[in-house]
């Protein structure tokens, strides 16, 4: 309302002023200067946009502090929010929002929000609560930013989606199938999968075998994938605030557990940690056929191995539908500038932009409306061998369901995949490692 | 006359020098209660940042340790069962273990390093003396972060250099320096030693180059050879900087954190190179367990006030050795 008067008197004043000096340009509604503080990591801010966010608002300036993940999800949010002084926006990664979703105190609901009409020449309506939005995204990735009292605290940027990344020529050479809707036949369920990887272990020479040559990089990647296909994880959602933890009897975990291990004992995985210097290399040389690839790791398989180019292609997940990482923007309850950082995370979380993010630099839309866009839909690229990559994350994507997230979900995650660790590593035998794994985690949980 | 007038004089002269030296003497003239307080303003900014940053966080961990803590939520007060779980917790043995097992691997081949460098740099033929000191200090002033990135490539099990070289030796081992606990402490430990050789050498070429020409003379009249030289003159006027050198690096040693951390964040898949300050560092912010963090500060504490006490007296024995 304020701002609308101020803008309309503003402007008769600049029109009269414009028609008094005889001018036809119109100088800009002189609106209060502020500036929005973010932190962020990675690439989840995207300059492109926020230079296109500052043409739109002149008087917006955007102040974006970058740090790792876990300093930043982790000690610099609960330093913020003890201290009550921190920023505007914050990016929290799904990893830490079983966490953060247990201090619902810490946020802004942004159900109380409204959308101001700043941004209505930019296609978003005025007037518009976390609640209006919620159709537009995803479902169980909206899930990830409600806190447990259902207040709703953060709003999706992107969705990892998890499908696996294949070496088309590698494939051709172990006389497997090198079509993607038949490489994804090859494999219905995990076992397949498994069973897939020992044939192409067969065909492997025995130089290839000594050179430490695989089929997927790491077979510790699965039990992610296998978690995120069921519906609930390390809690179960019993009416409390906090849930009940079920790790060690919930049959998912076990499942996840045994196949993993399973393909582990196969031999099917090089034992490379993901993000080390040797799976940079490895994925240069070939050394492992298949990733399970979230959509945004496309672009780090892109940085690191530009000769691969055209070498690889994305065939569908085991089972189907999975995921890996993602972030959503949350507005601290500390902010001082609530309502212009409302105003820019409307702004860059609608779904024109997040599809904007997604053609440039791969982040998958979370805004579900675009899965049917024809522009994401007849999304191609050519690094993959031309696959049809906006289609085949929204499909996987779109058969996941929502999972009740705890306070301690990453604790026992990495609890777990210790565990997995050390079976790899031929340290200890699966069922040592998981009576292991169970007594870290009574340490984590009771201590 | 003469004399008198000496007499006069020397009583004089001391007279006016004193009544000077007192006037100089007064900051603050009349508020005599203030002088001799003058040099408390001087040492002010620093403990006031020591009372903020320092010591208040001390008392207020030692405080937390008693309460199962959450920063964000109720915290409750638990007594003395932090401490009593982390004394029957196997990980935190398992942190002292690895602490100083990658404590003795850095410390000592870097002092034979730093020691057999400074040797070298002492050489008063070496050309170029001043830009060998000056690269010495760079590893000291390159990042911690950067070092372990560079060294994580080198260490890496399939295609790092030094299992490169190990395989044209025909040595076909692939050693994972990180799931294996001796190669992973000699990981670390290696980069430790990188940061830190060219620091010590610095310190041991400084004592070095205090030690009187005199005693290398009459040592060579003598005829003692160069090694005999080292190891009769030089080592032992070399005593007092070995201990400092060793008392500092076991501090370092107790601190390591960012080498194990950026190798693998949780200490390895069975912990085999969590270290005292990372286990204490997962407890609070991974695991959110400020209080059993808190208790983990105090038994370091207690571990660094024991050494220092053993280096204490081991450092007083050295320097009446000295004297004797």
């Amino acid at each position: 309302m304020r701002t609308t008067w101020k803008t309309k008197s503003a402007a008769a004043l600049a029109a009269t002023l414009a028609i008094t000096a005889g001018v036809l340009t119109m100088p800009a509604p002189a609106a209060e200067p502020v500036t929005i503080t973010i932190w962020t990591f990675g690439d989840v801010i995207q300059r492109n946009l926020v230079a296109e966010y500052k043409a739109l608002h002149p008087e917006v300036s955007l102040s974006i502090k970058k740090s790792d993940l876990d300093p930043l999800n982790g000690t610099n949010m609960v330093t913020a929010c003890t201290s009550k002084v921190g920023p505007d926006i914050v990016a929290v990664e799904v990893s830490y929002s079983g966490y953060w979703r247990s201090y619902p105190k810490c946020f802004q609901d942004l159900r109380q929000m409204k959308t101001s009409d700043a941004n209505v020449a930019a296609g978003v309506e005025a007037g518009l609560s976390a609640t209006d939005i919620k159709k537009n995204y995803l479902g169980w990735r909206w899930e990830h930013g409600v806190a447990y009292d259902d207040s709703v605290i953060g709003i999706p940027t992107d969705v990892g989606g998890l499908e696996v990344a294949y070496r088309v020529d590698l494939f051709k050479k172990a006389g497997l199938p090198t079509d993607r809707v038949a490489v994804g036949k090859l494999w219905p369920t995990w076992d397949a999968f498994i069973a897939t990887g020992q044939k192409y272990l067969a065909k492997l020479s025995p130089a290839d075998k000594k050179a430490g040559k695989g089929f997927i990089d790491n077979a510790g990647t699965i039990y992610a994938a296998i978690m995120n296909q069921g519906t609930e994880k390390y809690y179960k959602n019993d009416g409390t605030d906090t849930g009940k933890l079920i790790y060690d009897t919930n049959p998912q975990v076990k499942k996840a557990w045994d196949t993993t291990i399973k393909a582990t004992d196969a031999g099917i995985g090089t034992r490379i940690g993901q993000y080390t210097s040797d799976w940079n290399i490895g994925m240069n040389k070939g050394t492992f056929a298949t990733i399970l690839a979230p959509a945004w790791m496309m672009d780090y398989i892109k940085a690191q191995a530009p000769d691969t180019s055209g070498k690889w292609d994305i065939a569908k997940l085991p089972v189907g539908g999975g995921n890996q990482g993602g972030t959503q923007l949350t507005i601290p309850s500390y902010a001082k500038n609530k309502q212009a950082a409302y105003d820019f995370l409307t702004w860059y979380l609608a779904p024109e932009q997040e599809l904007k993010v997604f053609k440039t630099y791969g982040l998958f839309p979370a805004a579900s409306v675009t899965y049917s866009d024809p522009a994401l839909l007849n999304f191609k690229d050519p690094f993959f061998n031309n696959a049809p990559v906006g289609q085949i994350y929204a499909s996987g994507v779109s058969q996941l369901k929502p999972i009740f997230e705890g306070k301690l979900q990453r604790a026992i995650d990495q609890a777990i995949g210790a565990g997995l660790g050390r079976v790899a590593a031929k340290k200890m035998d699966a069922k040592k490692s998981w009576a292991q794994v169970l007594t870290d985690l009574k340490k984590v949980v009771n201590n | 006359m003469t004399q008198l007038q000496d007499v006069k004089g020397g009583t004089r002269a001391p007279l006016t020098p004193w009544k000077k030296k007192k006037k100089k003497e007064e900051v603050f003239p009349g508020v005599r209660s203030l002088n001799g307080r003058w040099g408390h303003l001087f040492v002010a900014p620093f403990m006031i940042m020591f009372l903020i940053f320092g010591l208040a966080p001390v008392i207020y961990s030692v405080y937390i340790s008693f309460f199962r803590w959450d920063p964000l939520g109720g915290s409750e007060f638990s007594g003395l069962r932090n401490f009593s779980l982390l004394l029957a917790d196997s990980d935190f043995w398992l942190a002292i273990r690895n602490t100083f097992s990658i404590w003795a691997l850095s410390t000592f081949p870097q002092m034979l390093m730093a020691i057999g460098l400074a040797v070298i740099l002492r050489n008063t033929r070496l050309k170029g003396k001043s830009f060998w000191r000056t690269i010495l200090l760079v590893p000291n002033i390159t990042s911690v972060i950067a070092i372990t990135i560079v060294f994580g490539q080198l260490f890496g099990r399939d295609f790092g250099i030094i299992n490169g070289i190990l395989d044209f030796f025909g040595l076909n081992r692939h050693i994972d320096f990180i799931e294996g606990v001796i190669p992973s402490h000699i990981a670390i430990a290696t980069m430790i030693t990188w940061r830190w050789v060219g620091y010590n050498t610095l310190i041991f070429l400084a004592s070095m180059l205090a030690i009187p020409d005199e005693l290398f003379e009459s040592a060579s009249v003598d005829g003692a050879t160069k090694w005999q030289q080292f190891r009769f003159v030089t080592l032992p006027q070399l005593k007092n900087t070995i201990t400092f050198v060793l008392i500092v690096g076991t501090i370092g040693g107790l601190q390591v954190f960012a080498e194990p951390q950026q190798l693998a964040a949780d200490g390895g898949s069975s912990k085999q190179f969590l270290t005292l300050t990372l286990f204490l560092y997962n407890q609070a912010f991974v695991n959110n367990k400020y209080g059993y963090a808190a208790a983990i500060g105090i038994m370091i504490t207690f571990i660094v006030l024991i050494i220092s006490t053993i280096n204490f007296f081991i450092t007083r024995k050295i320097s009446n050795d000295g004297t004797r």
